[in-house]
């Protein structure tokens, strides 16, 4: 096996966090802000353009109406952006600033979130199968049944943290059913 | 407004980067370090020589196992068989691993990343002391007839589970572990019922008692993988570090990969397999506990992500929610 030194992986784990996520986060009400971080050019200049788009977001005489090339353009880049498939981003969000966001904003979902909406918004197929439960319970459901595929991971993730099945859950009734 | 899409994709990218950096790793710690009572630990599980038998306890589940370690010339090998239920037997030398399923006439061939009780650390035990609190030398108490001093690593958060150790007065082998949770509920415990140290083992005591001729003979391939040049973003639990990563061939045929994080007590597992429409009409999303495991399956984009881990339901649900996956059309 070639698996990777903890210090190969490096690359996967988060990056420091860029300031400018810090102001994004402060302007959404989701952090505190670092002062000291925005004492710089740069720093000021991108707090004035978050201002500038709460105070146009606030004010409909200070925006202007862009003209209908201005949205395909923008409609052009935002196809072009890199489609990043995450859950986090919607569900952590206070549902009262989706409002505000209108079509871009709504562009920006479709591209960020790619969840599968059928398990959260609406009731699941009946099967037989084993079923896990729903993804929004923190509580785990009971083990119900037996399910292949997660008794090739639980083999696979024992392999990988401590070998043989010293842990292993024998859910055996002795035989008795 | 397009700054706003900006303001939202950085707001998810804060989350990720509200993790600390990553430590190089240290094998072992300094003789004064206060938790160099875990190297000691792990030192005894791998150098001793000893055999007995271990229970595994798990509400309301029991399971005995023998267990046989043996240090020699070529290193370290062990005996591992499961008494009770479905029987299982697995050997290792060193690394290399064998285990039996004579259900099933089957022996699988892998390479084993850690080690397992009496060993107690999955990685780097410098990354302990942020996330959990030591309380050496609480008491004395015996188990399996030995006198062993109580110890606990208490976690400083949520994310993690606490444990409670007795190891041996005399040679810091660990005799009985326990985890707890949040709540000071016991989740499991692993102890020695039956120990003998230095005991003398004949090669015949190793082998193995079924005649493998004719069964089905599978070889774990593991293979590194890139996940991140796949498009892959993980924002790691505070505290936990990459361990591995690897790609392999599942039974039916399909490859998996494999992220193995830990905090340096506890291990988590990220799977990443592709949807197939056609295979996986039936699984289902969600959460799902197996003994003191927490696993917790999404589907996002066109894949399959499921952790699994000794860690509270929460923490598995944290690490698949904060996975990221770039498309590749457009890296």
């Amino acid at each position: 096996m070639e698996a990777h030194t903890p210090h190969d992986l490096d690359h996967l784990a988060p990056r420091d966090t860029d300031w400018e996520a810090n102001i994004s986060a402060w302007v959404d009400g989701e952090a505190d802000l670092r002062a000291e971080e925005l004492d710089n050019p740069y720093g000021r200049q991108v707090w004035d353009t978050y201002h500038l788009i709460g105070d146009v977001m606030r004010s409909a005489d200070l925006a202007i109406r862009p003209s209908d090339r201005f949205y395909a353009r923008l409609s052009a880049a935002v196809a072009a952006e890199p489609v990043v498939a995450t859950s986090v981003a919607w569900w952590r969000r206070p549902a009262a600033r989706q409002t505000f966001a209108g079509l871009a904003m709504a562009a920006a979902v479709a591209s960020v979130v790619w969840v599968n909406w059928s398990a959260l918004l609406g009731p699941q197929p009946v099967d037989t199968a084993p079923r896990l439960a729903l993804a929004t319970d923190v509580e785990p459901a009971p083990l119900t049944g037996t399910d292949v595929r997660l008794d090739g991971y639980m083999a696979a993730h024992r392999a990988m943290t401590g070998g043989a099945p010293i842990r292993q859950v024998a859910f055996d009734p002795m035989g008795q059913h | 407004m397009s700054g706003l899409c900006l303001g939202f994709r950085l707001g998810v990218l804060l989350w990720l980067g509200s993790l600390v950096p990553l430590a190089q790793a240290q094998d072992t710690l300094p003789a004064d370090h206060p938790l160099s009572a875990l190297t000691q630990i792990q030192n005894a599980a791998r150098t001793l020589d000893y055999a007995g038998i271990t229970v595994y306890q798990q509400g309301r589940s029991l399971q005995a196992a023998q267990l046989v370690h043996w240090v020699d010339g070529s290193g370290e090998r062990e005996r591992f068989e499961t008494l009770d239920g479905v029987p299982r037997e697995c050997l290792r030398e060193n690394r290399s691993e064998q285990c039996l399923y004579p259900d099933q006439r089957l022996v699988v061939h892998r390479t084993v990343g850690a080690d397992h009780f009496p060993a107690l650390l999955q990685a780097d035990p410098g990354l302990i002391s942020q996330h959990y609190e030591w309380r050496p030398a609480l008491g004395t108490y015996r188990v399996a007839g030995r006198d062993c001093m109580v110890s606990e690593l208490a976690a400083r958060d949520t994310l993690r589970y606490s444990y409670r150790l007795c190891t041996d007065l005399e040679n810091h082998l660990l005799l009985r572990t326990q985890t707890f949770d949040q709540h000071g509920h016991l989740v499991d415990q692993l102890a020695f019922s039956r120990l003998k140290l230095s005991p003398d083992i004949k090669p015949a005591d190793m082998a193995s008692r079924h005649d493998v001729q004719g069964w089905t003979v599978h070889q774990e391939i593991h293979r590194s993988v890139d996940l991140l040049a796949q498009g892959w973003r993980f924002a790691l639990p505070p505290g936990f570090r990459p361990q591995a990563e690897i790609t392999y061939q599942a039974n039916a045929g399909q490859s998996v990969d494999q992220l193995v994080i830990s905090d340096g007590l506890a291990a988590i597992s990220i799977f990443v397999e592709t949807f197939d429409p056609q295979r996986d009409q039936n699984l289902q999303e969600g959460s799902l506990r197996q003994g003191a495991i927490n696993i917790y399956r999404m589907r996002l984009a066109t894949y399959w992500l499921t952790a699994m881990g000794e860690v509270p339901a929460q923490t598995v649900r944290d690490v698949v929610h904060a996975a990221q996956y770039v498309s590749k059309t457009v890296r």
